[in-house]
């Protein structure tokens, strides 16, 4: 029997994305993740995403509203879409999630490869719902 | 000899061709053939059961989609123009940055929109050249630190029949300067305006 552990692979792209996307919006000036048509047919039930391939893609990469994460012998590389509030420096806003999501992603021991931000809108923050 | 796999009638017609043309009126042959008048006639009473389940599945509210669903369509579809061009911003070791051309190009309308007496119209947005240092040709003044692309802004505006348009032009061209690095972060570069129109007040 060998002495070496079998390698197993607890901390997946879908984890690795849960985490960043939750990262981002936390994130003070980040409105929201923009969705992919993805991330639509999720909502819309699992019928209609069996439609497509598999969210998890072959090559560990796994994709959903505004998040696309890819790890690839334990470096996991991110890609963000998001929508900025005009009342905060996007840049300023896209460089603290790109440390934040970073600081997040290097805590479960995964290595942390690129954190791609695209800034796709820059708008007013939605007016606050009245309760 | 071509496999035909359309199903036909004994007279040879086609049941695909009887069945596009059944809102049409009986051409020469169909109007003598007994084989091509019973088609017509058990498929006219197909297309009218289609119609009647088409109209239910409209009245249906059990189909309706629910709230929502057009609004989520409609984000994704804004979402996926957005994705189109996109501008680098910064790039290092721990990744890029970008920003898409209608992300910058609400910036700048926003800026117009504070200017009382000018409609900012299409905006088209160009990169002249890429920098990495503070080397920038035409830094704004009072934005000495701020780097990134040399943006070559092209903003076409309507302006109301009684405003100082020079003036105007000028305040536009300042907000823009001013609301660029503040929104994005980078150099507002060089802003074109040009005035092609005048709207009513």
């Amino acid at each position: 029997m060998s002495e070496n552990p079998l390698q197993s692979q607890l901390i997946t792209s879908k984890l690795i994305a849960s985490l960043a996307a939750r990262t981002t919006l936390e994130t003070p000036g980040v409105l929201r993740l923009e969705p992919t048509v993805k991330g639509f047919l999720a909502r819309l039930g699992p019928a209609a995403l069996q439609r497509l391939s598999n969210s998890a893609g072959q090559n560990g990469t796994y994709r959903d509203d505004g998040v696309r994460v890819t790890i690839n012998d334990n470096v996991a590389v991110v890609h963000l879409d998001i929508a900025t509030d005009i009342a905060y420096t996007a840049l300023n806003v896209a460089e603290t999630v790109q440390q934040r999501v970073r600081g997040n992603i290097g805590h479960t021991g995964l290595t942390v490869g690129k954190v791609d931000i695209s800034i796709l809108a820059i708008e007013p923050p939605p007016p606050a719902k009245i309760s | 000899m071509a496999l035909d796999d359309e199903p036909r009638l004994g007279c040879g017609r086609s049941i695909d061709r009887i069945w596009t043309t059944i809102d049409q009126p009986l051409n020469a042959h169909e109007q003598t053939c007994r084989q091509c008048q019973a088609a017509r006639a058990q498929l006219k009473r197909l297309n009218e059961a289609t119609q009647a389940l088409r109209e239910a599945d409209l009245h249906d509210e059990a189909l309706t989609p629910r709230s929502g669903v057009k609004t989520a369509i409609m984000d994704v579809a804004r979402a996926e123009i957005r994705r189109s061009k996109r501008i680098l911003l910064a790039s290092n070791g721990n990744g890029t940055t970008e920003i898409s051309e209608q992300a910058l190009s609400s910036v700048i309308r926003a800026a117009a929109a504070e200017v009382p007496g000018i409609h900012a119209r299409r905006c088209h947005i160009e990169i002249s050249s890429a920098t990495s240092d503070s080397s920038v040709d035409d830094p704004p003044s009072g934005q000495s630190g701020v780097i990134g692309p040399h943006l070559v802004i092209g903003l076409r505006s309507a302006v109301a029949p009684d405003i100082n348009i020079p003036r105007t032009v000028q305040l536009l061209r300042q907000r823009i300067i001013t609301a660029i690095p503040a929104g994005i972060g980078i150099s507002a570069g060089t802003i074109n305006i040009t005035v092609e129109d005048l709207y009513d007040v």
